[in-house]
């Protein structure tokens, strides 16, 4: 259908529309003509992707010059792919109702393992060898020795592309990353490659979130993507753990260990290199000198998008002297080495900030701030040099110069810890030195300074104003939008008590208690028996899991489980959690029914959804707190009190019904779709915690399902299935919860529609 | 006596039954028992007829064995010994639990086979009540030729019956009971050991290596009751225990399947980041390589319950839907050795297509491409069960045909005139009216609406089982030709004898009773019809027969 979104004209691929995702489109048309960010939250299910891509496209023909690209950020490759087929259906449409072929530019980027078609290299297993290895085949100075050699192996692929492939732009059209692939086997060039290279004239570009928020990886691959671009982070409740995560460093031992062989290598490479090749380094040297002004003047005629391990200030200033010469620098290495390991040997934990790690280095083994914070560009430059063929055998040195970079920039937002054993085992040295961020606002302040419009949208951002507080931006939109709903699909009971009147809870005090256990227990045997097909449980942590299970097997609790489904369970070990899943899916389809016992903050918690018969009930045994004694945590909310004004527990709740919620969504993937969502934990029903939760699912939460026992949690939720259970046609949704086009332009729901948007 | 032919396996003395002293005989084939002081048996089971035997508890005062039999029927011996009694019980025990499933296996199978039809189909099991119990036939003569296409005939309809899964819980059932004296007693049925075997080829394995050269059954089972493979929470055990290679295969097997991989991309979680963070960075640490020594006894044994329960759910599963017993090692092996990634490019993007598109579906978005259909609205169903009534020709006319018709039926009334002189006198003309009014003589309703609703249901229900026997009975009548052997000579005979009992036992109480109740006699007389065309054929053979003999 043809949409009018406030004089807009947006092509819309079905006949039917949800109430909600026209407020949606109206949200988010109000935050692009504002030229600012949103923080939208909308249930998942309700077709928040083809909303967002109908309406910027639109936008992006309507207006080509405000709006060049648009960048879509998600977070697994599953969902990747499953934006651009929603894209290719959008684009299909498009075509079918304006006749014409429109040159629209989309694609798809992932990492070399999903991309390449190298025979050899891609039948690698893991990532890391699959980027080794295209690494060893397609660097430059391997290429250049391949003139003097031609036995040196190449990858016919990136060889064929180098020689035509740039000067071709790629067709226009929708490209997945298999048509990527199929393209490149056509034309013989390495989709990779052309994947890189085409985003920059790409109209839209779906790719995961570390392209854009890992300055590793973001330096590499979008730093000159345009700045009138709109960048959406989908999925985006857990975007300031990935902010962080990408700007943290861990250093053990072991890490010590490699970059002394990282060095001892460097050091005999230089020696080598300078007996056969001396004009090198003596040309890497006056570079050095020149500094780096390049880089520079592209970060200031705005080219770039701006590195947050690469401050503005050292772009302006040449490499120290002290670390100019190669065998300075590797001596520097050494030297800063050699104080990390005397700083590992600690029999007690410390913790500190930027400036007193600075300064006690200086005091003992006189390093200056001020090389140090060239270190990771120094390192880039020596390892260009002098050639290495596979950079991720230098991982651990180039992590140690990115810490050195790091701390020598950033006073604040950054704490330091070392801690010489494990809390668990406090008897096994195992020494670890935590350099953890603390804010994680410092990966993505260059993205919402260099775009014009960012777009953070989940199904799951309750509550919505702390996002825009911890990530430190200015949205012009906020909003929540509800689900409309014609039959209520989804069912949250709050289980607060057992038969027996226990209070149920996961808290720390009452953790190995029976009676909860006992009562966990007995809940999900009930549920077992009524729920038809899948259910899925989640709990707090995997130890608790474990320890649960093994206290349920040995009451025999398991035994009477399997009588009515089967039992799979997540372990640590993802290929066999994955198949645990697919057994999982194989057992609901063939309708022997099974319980998925899971872990909230585990892989399956974030990246699988349950439709329909899949997960008919998901259960919550506790709140999903973090592990609240670890040093880091407590580091960062201190950091959140002082810096945010945000308080300790507002944090900790904040986080731990995210997750919830996120758990509890997976049930519920769509308007047909129907499902139980039970938290199993007297503490759900204070306030504070209900009210964190998203308001499609506060809303359904009446006060009588608060504090219910384990017998009234089955009789309301055998009362739901059987409703649920009754035939449930469009007819029952049309006009309700459905819209067609008639019924969208009626003044009477226009103005329904207008309260869906809840603004903060 | 008949024991002199057989073989004699055990025979024990100062045997109790019916409170009569007597000696019980375990032979080759069946079980017997005598009293004291005569020579012949007044007990005497074939092992095939028996169900299960099952003995009193340990503590009980009376020692006795139970046999239970197929028909349900049982009969307890005790043993009255008094030194010796508990001895002989479990000698007797023994050598039955060895002897049972021999036999069982091919009656069950058969007496199974039979019940389950029977069960299955409620028709056949009338028709089994009306012939068999009644002793219109024999029970062989109605299986006879049942059976046989069972056995022969794979496409017989009764033959692919579903396979039957298992059930999640089967090692759950097996609740072990304390004996009162520090040990444990699990109780066994051939159902969970099937489980079992289907369920851990690798048991099954065990179990035709060791049993029963070197170890008896029992002494199997109490082996894989006590060892840590049926208790998967133990970690530690003795090198003797044969089923620590079992517990390896299993852990091959998970691990293979583990290398499988998921071919569904949308829950492999090994392919789901796109770009896992290098090593070291990050906040949350990766697990400890290390850890295998810093673990605890505990936590390993919790692992250790996880993979078996993830194991246990996937075989379970797994026996459900294999077909055959195909050893799940070499499926999996001959698909990890082309684990070669290259073929499952190519493979992949099919199945990974339709679950992208499956994922991105919203049906309740799309309007239905079906053509709109009118929602059927009965006033009264009946009539739309039993249809419209088929027209009698089946020429059908055209629209231009009714057109033409009616105009010439118009054309013919304008140009009607009464031809009065031929008309049929008043008096006539009356009684063809009431005649053809409601109730008269030409308007008695046609046969099949009459039998609906004049006959009451029961003596509906009744003709209609007469209806399936003398159809069964006809049936074996009329297989019987062409005559050319003697067997079916004989059968024959036999045959029209049944159905000449059959219509005195059956079809004339029958007719009686309706016609006590006034009913019409005719409801039976095509049934009639039925057995004369048979005896008039028996008749016409027989005649035949005696003409060729003469």
């Amino acid at each position: 259908m043809r949409l009018n979104i406030d004089g807009l004209l947006v092509y819309f691929p079905y006949d039917y529309i949800y109430p909600e995702q026209y407020s949606y489109m109206l949200e988010l048309k109000r935050t692009l003509d504002a030229k600012g960010h949103g923080v939208l939250e909308m249930p998942s299910g309700t077709g928040k992707t083809i909303s967002l891509l109908s309406l910027i496209v639109a936008y992006q023909r309507a207006f080509p010059l405000d709006v060049t690209k648009l960048i879509y950020c998600s977070r697994t490759v599953p969902e990747i792919e499953k934006v651009v087929e929603e894209l290719k259906k959008l684009m299909e449409f498009y075509a079918k109702e304006t006749g014409e072929v429109n040159n629209f530019l989309a694609l798809a980027l992932s990492s070399r393992k999903n991309l390449c078609i190298h025979p050899e290299v891609s039948s690698l297993r893991f990532g890391k060898e699959v980027d080794g290895k295209c690494h060893s085949l397609t660097a430059s100075y391997i290429r250049a020795q391949r003139h003097a050699n031609p036995n040196v192996p190449a990858c016919r692929f990136y060889e064929e592309f180098d020689s035509v492939g740039r000067q071709v732009p790629l067709p226009a059209g929708i490209y997945n990353l298999d048509d990527l692939k199929d393209f490149g086997r056509r034309k013989g060039w390495c989709p990779y490659y052309l994947a890189r290279y085409s985003i920059l004239h790409a109209n839209i570009v779906v790719y995961s979130y570390h392209y854009l928020l890992d300055p590793k990886i973001a330096d590499l691959v979008s730093k000159e993507l345009a700045k009138k671009s709109v960048v959406v982070f989908d999925e985006a409740h857990n975007i300031d753990n990935v902010c962080i995560d990408s700007m943290s460093v861990n250093i053990t031992r072991r890490t010590l260990d490699r970059c002394q062989n990282n060095v001892e290598t460097l050091q005999s490479t230089i020696h080598t290199i300078k007996e056969t090749d001396a004009a090198k380094l003596r040309l890497e040297y006056r570079r050095l000198v020149e500094g780096l002004k390049e880089a520079n003047v592209a970060r200031e005629t705005d080219v770039y998008l701006s590195n947050p391990v690469l401050p503005d200030e050292i772009l302006q200033e040449a490499v120290p002297g002290s670390i100019r010469t190669a065998e300075h620098f590797v001596g520097f290495l050494r030297r800063f080495l050699e104080y990390l390991k005397s700083r590992l040997r600690v029999q007690h934990v410390v913790q500190e900030s930027a400036p007193q790690f600075l300064k006690d280095i200086f005091d003992k083994v006189c390093i200056d701030r001020k090389p140090l914070r060239f270190c990771a560009e120094r390192l880039h430059s020596l390892l260009r040099t002098l050639e290495i063929a596979d950079v991720a055998d230098f991982s651990a040195v180039t992590l140690i110069s990115n810490f050195a970079t790091l701390v020598s920039t950033y006073s604040q937002g950054f704490t330091i810890i070392i801690e010489p054993f494990e809390d668990r085992t406090p008897t096994i040295a195992n020494p670890v030195l935590h350099f953890s961020c603390m804010d994680p606002s410092i990966a993505i302040k260059p993205v919402f300074q260099r775009f014009q419009s960012v777009i953070i949208t989940s199904g799951t951002l309750s509550p919505l104003d702390i996002y825009p507080r911890i990530l430190d931006f200015r949205p012009v939109t906020m909003a929540s939008f509800t689900m409309t709903l014609a039959r209520t699909c989804l069912c949250p009971l709050i289980v607060g008590r057992g038969n027996d009147q226990v209070a149920l809870s996961s808290k720390f005090e009452t953790r190995e208690d029976f009676a909860v256990i006992r009562n966990y227990g007995n809940l999900l045997l009930e549920m077992s028996a009524i729920v038809p097909d899948g259910i899925v449980a989640f709990f707090t942590s995997y130890v608790y899991m474990e320890n649960i299970v093994a206290s349920w097997y040995e009451q025999g609790i398991l035994e009477n489980i399997q009588r009515n489904k089967l039992i799979f369970i997540e372990t640590q070990d993802a290929a066999e959690t994955s198949m645990a899943l697919e057994k999982y899916q194989e057992a609901c389809e063939n309708g022997r029914g099974a319980i998925l016992l899971s872990v909230a903050r585990g892989k399956v918690s974030e990246g699988i959804d349950f439709v329909h018969h899949f997960g008919r009930a998901v259960i919550m045994f506790g709140v999903p707190y973090v592990y609240t004694q670890s040093r880091i945590l407590k580091a960062r909310l201190e950091y959140l009190r002082d810096q945010f004004q945000i308080r300790e527990n507002d944090f900790l709740t904040f986080d731990a019904m995210r997750h919830a919620a996120q758990c509890v969504g997976r049930v519920i993937r769509g308007k047909t779709d129907y499902g139980l969502m039970i938290f199993a934990d007297k503490r759900y029903a204070r306030a504070d915690k209900r009210g964190k939760l998203p308001r499609w699912i506060q809303e359904h939460i009446s006060d009588g399902s608060l504090n219910l026992t384990v017998d009234e949690t089955v009789q309301l939720s055998k009362h739901f299935l059987r409703q649920m259970a009754q035939p449930f046609r469009q007819e029952d949704q049309l006009g309700l919860s459905l819209l067609t086009l008639q019924q969208l332009e009626s003044e009477e729901m226009l103005k329904k529609i207008s309260q869906i948007a809840h603004q903060t | 006596m008949a024991s002199l032919s057989e073989e004699v396996l055990l025979v024990v003395k100062k045997v109790r039954q019916k409170k009569q002293d007597g000696t019980l005989y375990l032979m080759a084939e069946r079980i017997a028992w005598g009293p004291e002081g005569k020579d012949r048996f007044t007990v005497s089971h074939l092992y095939a007829d028996i169900r299960c035997q099952k003995i009193s508890p340990d503590g009980k005062a009376k020692i006795q064995l139970q046999l239970v039999l197929h028909t349900g029927e049982s009969t307890t011996f005790h043993f009255a010994n008094e030194s010796t009694a508990l001895k002989d019980r479990e000698a007797a025990k023994e050598l039955l639990q060895q002897l049972l499933p021999k036999f069982k296996k091919k009656a069950n199978k058969e007496l199974e086979e039979k019940n389950r039809m029977l069960q299955e189909d409620p028709v056949l099991f009338q028709l089994y009540k009306d012939l068999v119990v009644s002793q219109v036939i024999s029970a062989e003569e109605f299986w006879a030729n049942r059976l046989g296409g069972m056995n022969n005939g794979e496409a017989a309809p009764y033959s692919n019956k579903q396979d039957v899964g298992i059930s999640g819980a089967f090692l759950a059932d097996i609740r072990p009971q304390t004996d009162g004296c520090n040990g444990l007693r699990y109780n066994l049925t051939a159902d969970i050991i099937e489980s079992i075997f289907r369920t851990y080829p690798a048991v099954k394995q065990k179990y035709s290596e060791n049993v029963p050269h070197n170890l008896t059954e029992k002494e199997f089972w109490t082996r894989f009751f006590q060892s840590h493979y049926f208790h998967r929470d133990r970690i530690n055990t003795g090198m003797q225990d044969i089923f620590s290679e079992c517990a390896k295969q299993d852990e091959k097997g998970l691990k293979s399947l583990v290398n499988q991989g998921v071919k569904n991309p949308l829950v492999d979680l090994l392919s789901l980041e796109d770009k896992t963070l290098d090593e070291g960075y990050g906040i949350r640490t990766a697990v400890p390589s290390t850890s295998n020594a810093s673990k605890t006894v505990k936590e390993s044994s919790n692992s250790a319950i996880i993979k078996r329960f993830n194991h246990h759910s996937a075989m379970v599963l797994a026996a459900g839907s294999r077909k055959g017993d195909v050893p799940t090692d070499q499926a999996s092996e001959t698909s990890s050795t082309d684990g070669n990634s290259r073929d499952s490019d190519f493979f992949q993007p099919p199945l990974k297509k339709v679950k992208l598109q499956e994922a991105i579906e919203y049906e309740d978005l799309q309007r239905e491409n079906k053509p709109k259909v009118v929602a059927l609205n009965l006033k009264k169903s009946d009539r739309y069960a039993h249809g419209p009534v088929p027209l009698q020709s089946q020429q059908y006319t055209t629209s231009q045909d009714i057109i033409n018709s009616v105009s010439y039926i118009q054309h013919e009334m304008a140009n009607y005139k009464p031809n009065l002189t031929q008309v049929l006198s008043s008096a006539v003309a009356s009684s063809a009216i009431a005649a053809l009014s409601p109730g008269g003589v030409l308007m008695q309703p046609v046969a099949p609406q009459a039998i609906n609703q004049m006959v009451p249901t029961e003596i509906q229900g009744e003709l209609k089982h007469l209806y399936v026997a003398a159809g069964e009975l006809l049936r074996h009548f009329w297989s019987c030709f062409p005559v050319n052997t003697p067997f079916l000579e004989e059968k024959v005979i036999k045959m029209k004898s049944n159905l000449e009992r059959f219509q005195m036992t059956k079809l004339r109480p029958f007719q009686e009773k309706i016609q006590r109740q006034y009913l019409s006699t005719n409801l039976t007389g095509h049934l009639e019809d039925m057995l004369q065309a048979a005896y008039s054929k028996f008749h016409i053979w027989q005649t035949r027969r005696m003409m060729r003999k003469t």
